[in-house]
């Protein structure tokens, strides 16, 4: 991940919302131990994705490419970073932030998260009841294992309306 | 009194006066005011030929009040106090009036304003003056000896300044022997001196010193009294051995059946239920540790009173007391190291071969668990890899939010006692930030940096784990390469966080010092004097007052010193000025002002039927809380009695005439 | 006899049935009454990424539902309870939050309460059914087989908020299949994450970090692995096959049971009851071991 240092780049705009959105965390703090980036799940399989790095370029407003890269999705959201963290900066709670901010900025999240929230919408779940494959290709549903039938969620329309609100234009 | 008769002087200091008021009309109107004798204003008040005015219109003027309107008084209160004295007034008749920091420093774009302000100022100043009255001082011999609190290095220290000095000392220390932290370091850093070696010659030199007592295996119980005249009950708590008989022979030790995990050797190593803690012991008397001895535990043995050569054991020992009086006291008490099984995702505590920097120090020591080898504690082989993890809680907002100090140095330390041990050794130091602050302590740095097989990683370990063969395993980012590393060590070592002794806190409440956020003693000020407290009399050596490497704990104990000696060799203890005085036909003995009283300066005592406030002079330092507390105004406060004030601010209301 | 609400959450219902059916049939039995509540939906985990109040606004709706039937709520998935139980923290703390949630939650006429109990599988059955009376039940301990225990991230993790297990050092999950008569043991990184959130990201990476997790586990001679939470499953269960293909290592391959499954095999249930044909993974092995085949 290059990212260009020149300094008329930085700016606190995106510091100052993140630093907001995460309250009582405190990003401002970090002294980059890379404690979080030590423990990450992510980063042993996805050798770019340290959330140290994250945070300090949060700090200095550098994070348009962060946001192109997209890597922000790569995280499991385990909390192992925010647990262990030694300045409560819980790099965890800035991705989410970061995540949330790209959305309202217009970026796309994954196309399966996608998905999940259209259907949370529709649905009230992530997605409708599905038919599985057993070991033995047998084909299983709720019906066929006597589960009771699903139902939409209490007051499903003003919840629509209400999710439709808060999830933006997804 | 008589006849208030008042001196008023105006100062020019110069144009900082001079040039925004006019203070010969200030003068002017001085000497319209009510009792007001002779008016002045002249260029410098506190010149030479400014204070012979005063003087001498003293003597020709009969005055016996004088004011005296110029500068801050925190600049020459002292000063014209002087004057007064030298021309046999005292002291405390004198009245400051700040026309300068406060009239024509801050209001010089509005002159005549300030003028007039000046003038109100004066006019407040001359009715207060009606009511000032003489103030004495309180002198108190101060007791010629000193409390010293611990007997690692900074107690010693302090010690032997204090007993060079010429003043009695009396050392308590909790342990068996002194010496404390730095008896159990194998080497110290930069130099890789021997530890025991630069410390059991002081020891010894506390030993012999004629004016030195020490109290050892005993801790302080009670304090009372006051500043210069301290009355401290020490416990020394039952050996099991008489020391006045002892000789130090030691056979005992040698014979005695029975095992304990030794504390000196931070629980890896054992030792008997008669014990000197180290060889070097000072004083070189056993101890009995009644939960591992056979005679306490099981009723059998008793070998060590067999064996005794002067028959010194006597298992009916009881706790004694005995009661010190002593002028000052210096607070020794050391640090410990945060206990690292609340780091729980570093295992400590559960896997065997995650130690401590101070185990590691045991281990490495000549007189450690294994003769000064370095072996993983699962299987005694030597490390092939050893990990080095700093700050480990430190800097933590989850566990000690400050920095230890001496960890990143002791970490460059222990690079050396591995590579020393086992040359092949590859050893990784896993470090935030190299704080090597100290006098040649970037030299070794760079010494150890240098050398083959030593792994500076720069970045913080978050989980670690065992692996089958019982070494430890975990991955570590390293921000220099920009990679995550995969490190697995047969030895990890924890540099731990710093913080007060555990059982300091009851201590610290008989002495009435406060704590700084950490829990260490609150210094009375943090740049000009750390080795202070708010306590008269109460000094802070070493560790206590907050982390420290050796050379900054001998500079802290030695200053300590000092500062006690210079208390103690004036003396006399002088009560403040700003006293609470009690109208003892007014006091109900309603006991407000004592529950108000931060210094516990107070007492409410029965007299003649009555209960009545009583003034201790030497804890009073002068707050007023109990004079502002008091109901009835039987407890006034020297040189700010309620009349004073009150004729101060009244005239401010009134406005100047 | 205790009694609560059986959250089912998303995934459950949809997709992991084994994990509903089994959890049905054995509950019950061990003195756990459960009521139904399908008026619930999504408690809003997944949406958290997208806009974190309407994570916030789902559990809301969900403790408040539960709040209006006034009993407690159990849910099967890790993921459920940590979101009800940040949720509950949060607007306990925040009044602000809590004003503009019981704001959109009035605009469809549910009142907002958060004083509802959360329970999880794993810490109901540990402190409130109690190891002691699970053992009493097993008719069929599961001698001779060790177990891993998965809890998984969102059961330990994030400690400020209570969680049914302990962050570092996760007992309950082992205690419950020691008393099943199975055996237990250590592994490295026993609270590590299946990766199941980065799945909309990338399915390769996830996949790499499932069978890490399995290459950890089957170093230290475990039989099998249990897990509690339907991501878990799904990753190591569902997908162990493409996470064996994906890192191309033959011995990422053991059997992957929900506890709910070892609890009834162990009190004596059969095969059926407990959907162990839905299991992807080599279950056959243990199970005959057991002495349980899968037709039965």
């Amino acid at each position: 991940m290059l990212v260009s240092l020149e300094a008329k780049l930085i700016n606190r705009k995106y510091l100052d919302s993140v630093k907001e959105l995460v309250k009582p965390h405190t990003p401002q703090y970090c002294y980059q131990c890379a404690k979080c980036t030590s423990a990450c799940t992510a980063s042993k399989v996805i050798p770019e994705y340290k959330p140290h790095l994250i945070v300090a370029l949060t700090r200095m407003g550098l994070i348009k490419q962060l946001l192109d890269s997209g890597i922000i999705w790569a995280c499991t959201e385990c909390w192992k970073c925010g647990e262990y963290c030694p300045q409560n900066v819980a790099p965890v709670e800035v991705i989410i932030a970061l995540k949330n901010l790209a959305v309202a900025s217009g970026y796309r999240p994954p196309e399966d998260l996608i998905a999940m929230a259209r259907n949370v919408i529709e649905l009230g779940r992530i997605s409708p009841p599905i038919e599985v494959l057993s070991k033995e290709f047998e084909i299983y549903s709720r019906e066929s294992l006597n589960l009771p039938p699903l139902v939409r969620p209490y007051a499903h329309e003003s919840m629509r309306k209400t999710l439709k609100d808060l999830l933006g234009g997804l | 009194m008589g006849e208030v008769r008042i001196g008023v002087y105006i100062c020019h200091c110069g144009k900082n006066i001079g040039g925004v008021i006019n203070p010969s009309r200030v003068a002017e109107f001085a000497s319209k005011l009510p009792n007001v004798v002779v008016a002045r204003d002249y260029m410098y008040m506190c010149s030479s030929p400014g204070q012979m005015l005063i003087e001498e219109d003293i003597k020709r003027h009969n005055l016996n009040r004088v004011i005296v309107a110029a500068c801050s008084p925190r600049m020459h209160e002292p000063t014209f106090q002087g004057v007064l004295k030298k021309a046999g007034l005292n002291p405390w008749l004198l009245e400051m009036v700040n026309i300068r920091e406060h009239v024509t420093w801050v209001h010089e774009d509005v002159p005549d304003k300030a003028e007039e302000k000046a003038k109100e100022l004066v006019y407040a100043a001359v009715m207060r003056a009606q009511h000032l009255y003489e103030i004495t001082i309180h002198r108190l011999p101060v007791v010629k000896s000193a409390l010293v609190i611990g007997g690692g290095i900074a107690g010693i220290r302090a010690a032997l300044d204090l007993a060079n000095a010429g003043i009695k000392v009396y050392l308590v220390e909790k342990k068996q022997s002194i010496g404390g932290k730095m008896a159990q370091l194998d080497k110290t850093f930069p130099t890789l001196d021997c530890s025991k070696c630069i410390l059991t010659p002081l020891m010894v030199d506390v030993a012999r010193h004629p004016n030195i007592t020490i109290y050892a295996y005993s801790e302080v119980v009670d304090v009372s009294g006051s500043a210069g005249d301290f009355k401290v009950k020490v416990r020394l708590k039952p050996t099991y051995v008489d020391w006045s008989k002892c000789t130090g022979c030691g056979y005992c030790t040698e014979r005695c059946p029975a095992r304990a995990p030794r504390e000196f050797d931070e629980g890896l190593g054992t030792r008997k239920a008669i014990y000197f803690d180290f060889p070097q012991a000072v004083p070189r008397r056993p101890v009995i540790d009644p939960k591992y001895c056979l005679w306490f535990t099981k009723g059998i043995c008793r070998a060590c009173e067999k064996l005794c050569p002067v028959g010194a054991i006597d298992f009916n020992q009881k706790d004694r007391y005995i009661e010190l009086n002593v002028g000052a006291i210096i607070v020794a008490t050391g640090y410990e190291l945060y206990d690292m099984t609340k780091l729980r995702e570093y295992g400590y505590g559960k896997y065997k071969n995650v130690i401590t920097g101070l185990q590691l120090e045991r281990l490495s020591d000549a007189d450690g668990p294994t003769k000064g080898k370095i072996v993983r504690l699962s299987d005694g082989k030597e490390p092939e890899t050893v990990a080095i993890v700093l700050c480990a809680g430190s800097r933590d907002e989850k566990h000690v939010r400050y920095c230890c100090r001496f960890g990143c140095a002791a970490a460059i330390k222990h690079v050396y006692y591995v590579k020393h041990s086992v040359p092949e050794a590859k050893v990784f130091v896993l470090y935030t930030d190299i704080r090597a602050f100290g006098k040649g302590y970037e030299e070794f740095y760079q010494r150890l940096r240098g050398m083959d097989d030593v792994y500076f990683i720069r970045g913080r370990p978050a989980e670690i784990f065992e692996a089958k063969d019982g070494s430890l395993i975990f991955d570590v980012f390293d921000s220099n390469t920009g990679q995550l590393l995969s490190i697995k060590a047969d030895l990890v070592v924890l540099e731990s966080a710093v913080v007060p002794p555990k059982d300091w806190e009851s201590l610290r409440r008989m002495l009435k010092i406060s704590c700084d956020p950490g829990g260490f003693a609150l210094e009375l000020h943090p740049k000009l004097r750390p080795f202070e407290t708010t306590a008269d009399g109460i000094f802070l050596a070493g560790a206590i007052q907050g982390p420290k490497d050796i050379p900054d704990t001998v500079a802290h104990a030695a200053a300590a010193a000092a500062a006690a000696i210079g208390f103690l060799s004036k003396g006399e203890v002088e009560s403040t000025p700003y006293l609470a005085v009690v109208n003892e036909d007014l006091c109900s003995g309603c006991g407000l002002c004592a529950s108000v009283c931060p210094f516990d300066a107070i007492e409410i005592k029965e007299e003649g039927g009555r209960r009545i406030a009583k003034v201790n002079v030497i804890r009073c330092k002068g707050c007023g809380a109990c004079a502002a507390t008091c109901p009835s105004g039987a407890m006034q406060q020297n040189y700010f009695t309620d009349t004073q004030i009150v004729s101060e601010v009244s005239a401010l209301a009134g406005g100047a005439k | 006899m205790v009694k609560v609400l059986l959250y089912l959450g998303c995934t459950i219902p949809t997709k992991q049935y084994a994990y509903e059916i089994s959890a049905r049939n054995v509950l019950p039995r061990l003195g756990v009454e459960l009521v139904e509540f399908p008026e619930a939906g999504c408690c809003g985990f997944p949406l958290k990424g997208i806009n974190k109040n309407a994570w916030i606004y789902m559990s809301a709706r969900i403790l408040s539902l539960a709040s209006m039937r006034n009993l407690p709520i159990l849910a099967l998935c890790n993921g459920c309870d940590t979101s009800l139980r940040k949720i509950k923290t949060l607007l306990n703390e925040d009044e602000s939050l809590r004003k503009y949630m019981a704001k959109l939650l009035a605009n469809e006429g549910i009142e907002l309460h958060t004083d509802v109990e959360v329970y999880h599988v794993v810490d109901l059955l540990h402190d409130v059914v109690g190891v002691n009376k699970i053992k009493e039940l097993v008719k069929k301990p599961l001698t001779g087989i060790k177990i891993a225990s998965y809890p998984g991230c969102h059961l330990l993790r994030p400690s400020d908020i209570p969680r049914p297990e302990d962050s570092v050092d996760p007992r309950k999950f082992d205690n419950l299949l020691s008393a099943l008569g199975a055996s237990v043991g250590y592994y490295p990184d026993k609270g590590g994450c299946c990766g199941a959130t980065m799945l909309p990201y990338s399915a390769k990476y996830a996949l790499r970090v499932v069978a890490g997790k399995i290459k950890n586990i089957k170093e230290f001679n475990f039989d099998a692995v249990s897990t509690s939470c339907p991501y878990c499953m799904e990753m190591l269960d569902a997908k162990q096959d493409a996470a064996r293909s994906e890192v191309g290592d033959e011995s990422i391959s053991i059997p992957v049971f929900y506890l709910t499954q070892l609890i009834g095999l162990a009190i004596g249930l059969s095969p059926k009851e407990l959907g162990l044909s839905l299991n992807l993974s080599p279950v056959e092995g243990v199970l005959e071991k057991l002495g349980v085949s899968l037709s039965g």
